[in-house]
C-alpha cells in the first residue's frame, strides 16, 4: 500500500501520522513544496513582529520524516493528478503512483488586481520564506502598507506596527475582520487599532503601485495616495488546486469531501484549506480554513486511509485573536441575513469592555461573537459544533458568566 | 490509576477547593502567604454556577484525544503518560487561546504563573498536582474538598461506589434518601427562586 | 445592549435606572450578586462556623465528610448557635436604635436637645404610666426624664421581665414564663446569647433555639418597641397623611436630599432644615424651584409616617435613586446602608454624608449628629446641598410618582375605626374580612425586587385579608399603588365594602421595621378584645423578600409571639433538619405559631389563607376551604 500526500502542512502531517498509528509498515510519500521542516503557518506573523525567533516555529522534529517513515519530496509542487491511472505529476513531469492520495495542498494567497503589483517589497504573508524576505527588507522600511482586514491583513498590520513602521490598514469593507465578527466588534477592534496607533482606511482598495525597483507609493480607489516602502497583501487565500482534473473530481471553491474526507474519485481524500466540507453552522459546503480544522480533517483522512472508518460530523469555522487590549473569539454564523429567521441575542457591557452576540435558529446556536471574558468561548463553540438544542434561558448564554455547569440536567 | 472523579451532586460551591489548588500552585505552599504573592497563585479548578445558583467545580478532564493539544499552535500542549494529565509546556505557549476555542469544558485561564517566564501570560489549567502526587500527597482539591465532590480514586471504584449506591437504593430495606432531607430542601427552595427569576 | 432587567425587578423605575447605570459604567447590588454566586453551601445551610480558632469547622451534609466541629459540635448545635448569633444582632441593632432614641429622649428633659421636643404629650403620659411613673401634677420634661431613666432599665439586666411585655395577652405571658422565655432585659438576652454560643456553653441546640425566642422577644416586646413609641413621643405619633412612592419623587427643577437609613433622629432633623425659609430662599437664590427631601429604606418610612415625607424607593433601590443625577446628597445614618454605595454616587455630583459614629462609609464625608448640634448640623447639610445643586449634569427621571397614604399607628387604625376596635373584629367575625396579614421586611436580590411583597400582597386583599405593612414591603406596595382609597377594587367584595366605609385602603403602611411592633400591639389588642391569644386570631405575617439580621429577629419574634410567619429565602437552617422541622411543626405545639418557607407568593398567599380560615375554624367562625 503506497499513501501519497500533497502538502506538508499540518493537515498532510496530521494524516499521515493518523496513518502511522494505525499502519506501521505502509510506504507513505509526502510532497511539499515547502523545504521546512513542519511548521505552525498561523505563527510566522510572530516572526514577523519579533515576538518569536524563526526556531519556534517548527512543530515537528527535524527526523518527523525519518521516524515515521516516510519519504519526502521537498520543493516539489503537484501539476497534475489523473485519477485513473492513479498518478500525480510533480514538477516537469515525473509521476508517482498511489494507492491512497491525499490532497492537502492547502490554500495559496489570493493575489489583486492592480498597477504595479510585480514591483519589489510588495510581499504575501502565508509562509516562512515570505517572511524572511520581509525581515530583510525591515531594517530600511519606514511606512507600511497593509491591504485586507482579514486575520493575515490584521497579523501583518499588527507585527509591522510592533516594529515601529508606520502602518496604514486599508480596508474594502466597513470595519476590519468582517468574515470573522460582525460590525459591533469589528468597531471595537477598529477604535483599538487605531488608538494604538494605526491608520485605518476603510471602505477603499489599493488600485496601484508606483515606484522604481521598489515600491514606494501606492494609489487607492477613493483618489488619495500613500507614500509606502513596504506593502503585504492579506486578501485572504484560495485553495490550491489547479492540478485537479475537474472531471475526476468534484471541485467547488474548495475539494468537495464527505463526511469521510472522501473526494468524488476513488481512494483520493482532501483535507485542510483545500478541501470543502458541510459546515456545522451553515448545514451547507463551506471551506474552513482554518488550522484547527485543518488538524481534525487530516487525522480524520489519515485514518479512513489506513483502512479504518470514521466519519467526521462537519466543519466549523472559528477564531480566536488577541490584539493588544481586545481579546475576540468568534465562529459559526456571526452575520446572519435576517430574512432567514435567525434570532439574534446580544449584550454590550461597557463596565466590564465585553461584548457578546448569539445567534441562534430555532433551538441551536449557530453562530457566536465575544469580545474580551472569551475563556467559556469553547463551551459555546462545541454546542455550535454538537448542534446540541438549547434547553435553557438562552439570555443565560449571554452572561460572561455563562459556563459549563448551566447545560447540566 | 487513581484519578480526580468529580461527583457535581454533592458539590455545595463552597469554593474551598480553589482556594487549595491555588495554595498547591503557590511557592510558599500556604494560603495566608501565597495571596501575597507575586504573581498571585489561581485556582486552575473553578466551581461554576448552575441553574440553580449551585456550584459545579469545573476542572480539566484531561480528554483523550484533548482538543486542546490537537489546536495549540506552537505544540505547547502534550501528555504525560504516566499520569494520564495534559500539561502545558509554559516555555512554548504563545498566550494565543486557541486551546479556550476548543475547550468544550471552558477550564483554560490565561494569566503570569510562577512555573512561567517571569512576566509572561500563559494558558494554565489543572496539571492533576503532579508535584503533589511525588510526593505522595493526593491532589489539593481533593484534600479540600469536605462533601466528597471530589474524589481520587480509581474509575473502577468510583463506578462501584456509584452501582452500590444505586442498587441500596432499590433494595426494599433501603431507607437512604437519594440526598439528605435538607440538601433537597434546600434545592427545592432554589429550584421555586430559578423559576421565580424568569 | 437589549438587557431590560426583567429579571432583577418588577419595578419600572428600577428597570429604567438599572439600563442608565449600565450605561453609566457603574455597579450594584445585582452586579456583586453575580460575583458572589455560587454561594456557599456550608454557609447556606449553616453549617459553617466561625465561633473559635480551633476551627472554622464545617459540617459535610452528606454525612461522609466531617460530622462534628473541633469541639464536637455536630450539625444541630452549629445550625442553632448559628441561628442565635443572627437573631443576637438583628435583636441589638433595633435595640440600639431605640437606645438612641432613649437617650435624646433624656437629653430633651435635660433641656439640652437642640430642636427636639415632646410631640405627643399624652403618648409620654401613657407610656410613663405604664412603666410606673406618676405623672400627676409633673411638668412633661420631668415625665421624660424619669420615663427616659426607666426606659434605659429596660435595657439592663436587673429584671425578671420587660415592663411592655404587659401588652401581650395574659395568655401568651404565661406561656413564655412556662416554657421560661420571657425576656429580662433587653441587652441581656442579647449578651447572653453570645455567651451561650460561645464555645463550650448552651450545646443543647433546642435550648439555644429557645433562647433565640427569648432574644427576639427582648427586641419586639423591648428595643423595638421602645423605638417605635419613643419616637412618637419625641416626632409625634403617625395619622394617616397623603405621600407618594418611587424614583418620580425627586423633583428636577429642586434640590433633592435624600435621608437613607432607620432612625429618625438625623432625619427629622434634615427635614425641619429643608423646611426653613433661609434654605428655601438660599435654594431659590441658585435657581432652584426648592427644596425636596426623600427617604429610601426605613428612616424614609419614619418621615412618611409622620409628615408624608414621599419615598423615592426600597433596598434595592437606594443604589439606582442616584442614578438620576438628581440628588444633590445622600444623608445615611445606619443599617442596610451599602457600603458600595459611594461608588454609584461617585459618578454623579451627589455627596454622601453619614452621621453616626456607629457607622461609617467608605466615601462618605462624615458628620456626627448628636441632640445638642442636631438642629445646625442639619441646617449646614441642608446648606451644603443646596450649594451642590449648580453641579448637577444630565438628570434622569424616568416615572412618575405613585401616590399613596402612609401613617397607620395604632392609634390611628382605631381611631378611624371610631375609638375601638370593635368594629374591625366585627368584620372580621362576619366574614368580610377573613383576616389579617402583616407583610414586612426587605429586598433581597435572590427575588425579583418587589414580586414577593406586591404578588403575596395582592392575593391577600383579593382573597378579603386586610394588609398591614412596613419597611421596604410597604414602599414595594406604595409603588404598586395598593395604598390608596381607590385602591379598594383590587380587594374582594367584603374588604372592599368596609374599607370602602371607612375611607381606608387594603393596605395600611404601619410604617419602618422597628414599628413591625405596632403589628404585635394591634394583635394583642385584638386577642385582648376577644380574651384569646395572638396564636388564636385569624392573622399570620410574611417576609417575603427578607435578607438582614434584622428581618430573622423580626420573624422570630413574630413567632414566639403566636403569628404564623412565611419566609421568602430560606434561613442558613437545612443543615439540620431537626432544627428546620422545629422551626416549621413542632413550634406550633409550643408557641401555637411556626414558620413556613415558600419563596413562591403565588403559593405563599395560599398557605397564609390557609392559616387563616384554620383560625377561623377554631373560633367558631364561617371557614372557607383553600
Amino acid at each position: 500500500m503506497h499513501h501519497v500526500i500533497i502538502g506538508n502542512g499540518i493537515a498532510g502531517v496530521s494524516a499521515a501520522e493518523a496513518i502511522r498509528r494505525i499502519d506501521p509498515h505502509s510506504a507513505i510519500t509526502m510532497i511539499g513544496d515547502e523545504t521546512e521542516i513542519p511548521y505552525c503557518r498561523p505563527m510566522i506573523s510572530m516572526v514577523l513582529e519579533g515576538a518569536l525567533g524563526p526556531e519556534r516555529l517548527p512543530i515537528r522534529g527535524r527526523d518527523f520524516y525519518a521516524s515515521l517513515k516516510i519519504s519526502p519530496l521537498l520543493g516539489e509542487r503537484v501539476t497534475a493528478l489523473d485519477t485513473d491511472a492513479r498518478q500525480v505529476t510533480i514538477g516537469e513531469g515525473r509521476t508517482i503512483s498511489y494507492d491512497r492520495l491525499l490532497i492537502a495542498s492547502g490554500a495559496d494567497p489570493r493575489p489583486i488586481k492592480a498597477e504595479g503589483c510585480d514591483l519589489e517589497n510588495i510581499f504575501f504573508l502565508r509562509n516562512q520564506a515570505q517572511v524572511r524576505r520581509m525581515q530583510a527588507v525591515l531594517p530600511d522600511a519606514r511606512e507600511a502598507l497593509v491591504l485586507g482586514g482579514g486575520l493575515v491583513g490584521f497579523k501583518a498590520a499588527y507585527g509591522l506596527l510592533r516594529r515601529g513602521l508606520k502602518v496604514t490598514l486599508v480596508i474594502r469593507s466597513g470595519y476590519p475582520l468582517s468574515m470573522q465578527a460582525d460590525e459591533t466588534a469589528g468597531a471595537m477592534v477598529l477604535a483599538e487599532l487605531c488608538r494604538q496607533g494605526l491608520d485605518v482606511r476603510v471602505g477603499v482598495e489599493a488600485i496601484g503601485f508606483e515606484g522604481g525597483t521598489a515600491v514606494r507609493r501606492a494609489h487607492l480607489s477613493d483618489g488619495t495616495q500613500l507614500a509606502c516602502d513596504l506593502v503585504v497583501v492579506g486578501k485572504g487565500v484560495l485553495p490550491a488546486h489547479s492540478f485537479v482534473n475537474r472531471s475526476q473530481i468534484t471541485v467547488d471553491l474548495g475539494i468537495v469531501v464527505d463526511a469521510h474526507m472522501r473526494t468524488g474519485a476513488a481512494h483520493v481524500f482532501a483535507a485542510g484549506d483545500v478541501a470543502e466540507a458541510v459546515d456545522l453552522a451553515r448545514q451547507t459546503r463551506w471551506v474552513n480554513a482554518i488550522w484547527p480544522e485543518a488538524v481534525a480533517q487530516g487525522r480524520l483522512a489519515g485514518q479512513n486511509m489506513a483502512g479504518r472508518s470514521v466519519a467526521g460530523t462537519g466543519s466549523l469555522g472559528r477564531n480566536v485573536i488577541r490584539i493588544f487590549d481586545l481579546d475576540i473569539m468568534t465562529g459559526g454564523i456571526v452575520s446572519p441575513e435576517q430574512e432567514k429567521g435567525y434570532e439574534i441575542l446580544q449584550c454590550h457591557d461597557p463596565r466590564s469592555h465585553t461584548y457578546r452576540k448569539m445567534v441562534f435558529q430555532c433551538d441551536r446556536l449557530v453562530g457566536v461573537v465575544m469580545v474580551n471574558r472569551i475563556e467559556q468561548g469553547g463551551v459555546l463553540l462545541s454546542m455550535i459544533q454538537g448542534r446540541i438544542p438549547v434547553a435553557i434561558d438562552k439570555e443565560k448564554m449571554l452572561s460572561p458568566g455563562f459556563n459549563y455547569a448551566q447545560l447540566l440536567p | 490509576m487513581k484519578q480526580v472523579v468529580v461527583h457535581p451532586e454533592r458539590c455545595v460551591g463552597c469554593r474551598q477547593c480553589m482556594l487549595a489548588c491555588a495554595t498547591a500552585h503557590s511557592q510558599s505552599q500556604r494560603l495566608t502567604s501565597a495571596v501575597l504573592e507575586t504573581p498571585r497563585p489561581k485556582p486552575r479548578v473553578h466551581v461554576g454556577v448552575g441553574r440553580l445558583e449551585e456550584g459545579f467545580p469545573n476542572r480539566c478532564r484531561h480528554c483523550d484525544p484533548a482538543p486542546c493539544m490537537l489546536a495549540c499552535l506552537p505544540g505547547a500542549i502534550y501528555r504525560d503518560t504516566a499520569t494520564q494529565t495534559v500539561l502545558i509546556d509554559a516555555d512554548r505557549c504563545i498566550n494565543c487561546a486557541s486551546c479556550a476555542m476548543v475547550c468544550p469544558f471552558g477550564v483554560l485561564r490565561y494569566h503570569a504563573d510562577r512555573l512561567a517566564p517571569a512576566g509572561k501570560t500563559v494558558a494554565v489549567k489543572c496539571d492533576n498536582c503532579i508535584a503533589r502526587q511525588i510526593q505522595g500527597l493526593v491532589p489539593a482539591c481533593v484534600e479540600a474538598c469536605r462533601t466528597g465532590a471530589l474524589t481520587f480514586e480509581t474509575l473502577d471504584q468510583a463506578m462501584k461506589r456509584k452501582t452500590d449506591a444505586v442498587s441500596r437504593s432499590m433494595s426494599t430495606t433501603a431507607v437512604e434518601a437519594e440526598a439528605p432531607a435538607g440538601v433537597s430542601l434546600l434545592h427545592q427552595i432554589k429550584k421555586v427562586q430559578a423559576r421565580l427569576r424568569t | 445592549m437589549n438587557k431590560t432587567y426583567q429579571q432583577e425587578t418588577i419595578a419600572q423605575d428600577s428597570q429604567l435606572l438599572l439600563k442608565k447605570i449600565e450605561n453609566d459604567a457603574a455597579t450594584t447590588v445585582w452586579d456583586r450578586y453575580q460575583t458572589q454566586l455560587p454561594h456557599c453551601g456550608f454557609c447556606e445551610m449553616g453549617l459553617s462556623c466561625r465561633n473559635c480558632v480551633m476551627g472554622p469547622c464545617r459540617i459535610d451534609p452528606f454525612g461522609d465528610g466531617p460530622r462534628q466541629g473541633v469541639c464536637g459540635a455536630d450539625a444541630e448545635i452549629i445550625v442553632a448557635r448559628n441561628l442565635g448569633r443572627m437573631i443576637a444582632a438583628g435583636a441589638a441593632s433595633h435595640s440600639d436604635h431605640g437606645r438612641d432614641l432613649v437617650e435624646v429622649l433624656a437629653q430633651v428633659a435635660e433641656g439640652n436637645g437642640s430642636g427636639y421636643q415632646i410631640r405627643d404629650t399624652a403618648k409620654l403620659k401613657r407610656l410613663a404610666a405604664e412603666f410606673g411613673v406618676t405623672i400627676d401634677g409633673k411638668a412633661d420634661l420631668l415625665i421624660a426624664a424619669e420615663l427616659a431613666d426607666a426606659l434605659q432599665e429596660e435595657y439592663g439586666t436587673r429584671r425578671k421581665a420587660l415592663t411592655l411585655l404587659g401588652r401581650a395577652p395574659e395568655k401568651r405571658r404565661k406561656l413564655w414564663t412556662s416554657l421560661n422565655i420571657t425576656p429580662r432585659g433587653i441587652d441581656r438576652e442579647t449578651s447572653e446569647m453570645m455567651h451561650r454560643t460561645h464555645m463550650g456553653v448552651d450545646n443543647d441546640w433546642q435550648s439555644l433555639l429557645l433562647h433565640g425566642m427569648r432574644n427576639a422577644l427582648s427586641d419586639g416586646w423591648g428595643g423595638s418597641l421602645i423605638a417605635s413609641e419613643v419616637s412618637d413621643i419625641l416626632f409625634g405619633t403617625p395619622t394617616p397623611r397623603p405621600t407618594q412612592a418611587n424614583v418620580g419623587v425627586l423633583k428636577k427643577d429642586q434640590v433633592n436630599i435624600i435621608v437613607h437609613g432607620h432612625n429618625p433622629v438625623v432625619s427629622e432633623m434634615v427635614l425641619a432644615a429643608c423646611q426653613s425659609p433661609e434654605m428655601i430662599a438660599l435654594a431659590e437664590s441658585k435657581g432652584a424651584q426648592g427644596i425636596n427631601l426623600a427617604g429610601v429604606c426605613c428612616t424614609g418610612n419614619e418621615l412618611l409616617m409622620r409628615h408624608g415625607v414621599a419615598m423615592a424607593g426600597n433596598h434595592l433601590s437606594t443604589e439606582l435613586v442616584l442614578a438620576t443625577g438628581a440628588v444633590e446628597m445622600m444623608i445615611v445614618d445606619y443599617q442596610c446602608i451599602m457600603p458600595a454605595i459611594s461608588q454609584v454616587a461617585a459618578c454623579y455630583h451627589t455627596r454622601m454624608v453619614s452621621t453616626s459614629d456607629k457607622a461609617k462609609f467608605p466615601g462618605m464625608t462624615h458628620r456626627e449628629f448628636h441632640p445638642l448640634n442636631a438642629k445646625e448640623m442639619a441646617v449646614a447639610l441642608v446648606k451644603e446641598a443646596v450649594e451642590n445643586f449648580s453641579n448637577r449634569k444630565t438628570v434622569y427621571i424616568p416615572v412618575e410618582p405613585v401616590a399613596a397614604v402612609g401613617g397607620f399607628s395604632v392609634e390611628a387604625v382605631v381611631g378611624a375605626l371610631g375609638g375601638t376596635p370593635g368594629p374591625l373584629l366585627d368584620a372580621i367575625k362576619a366574614g368580610k374580612i377573613r383576616g389579617a396579614a402583616g407583610i414586612v421586611g426587605c429586598n433581597n436580590p435572590q427575588i425579583k425586587q418587589d414580586h414577593g411583597h406586591v404578588t403575596l400582597t395582592r392575593r391577600l386583599i383579593e382573597n378579603d385579608i386586610l394588609v398591614v405593612d412596613t419597611g421596604c414591603a410597604a414602599v414595594a406596595n406604595a409603588k404598586a399603588g395598593f395604598k390608596v382609597a381607590e385602591a379598594i377594587h383590587l380587594a374582594g367584595p367584603g374588604l372592599q365594602e368596609i374599607c370602602g366605609a371607612l375611607g381606608i385602603p387594603p393596605v395600611l403602611h404601619f410604617g419602618s421595621c422597628v414599628d413591625n411592633v405596632r403589628i404585635l400591639v394591634l394583635a394583642s389588642a385584638l386577642a385582648n378584645a376577644l380574651g384569646v391569644d395572638i396564636s388564636d386570631l385569624p392573622i399570620a405575617g410574611a417576609a417575603p423578600e427578607w435578607y438582614s439580621e434584622k428581618a430573622a429577629a423580626i420573624g422570630v419574634y413574630f413567632v414566639a409571639s403566636g403569628v404564623y410567619t412565611v419566609l421568602g429565602p430560606m434561613p442558613p437552617v437545612t443543615g439540620s433538619m431537626a432544627v428546620v422541622n422545629l422551626l416549621t411543626q413542632g413550634l406550633e405545639d409550643i408557641v401555637g405559631a411556626t414558620f413556613a418557607v415558600e419563596p413562591d407568593p403565588e403559593q405563599a398567599a395560599v398557605l397564609i389563607r390557609r392559616r387563616i380560615e384554620n383560625k377561623r375554624k377554631a373560633l367558631g367562625l364561617d371557614a372557607r376551604s383553600v
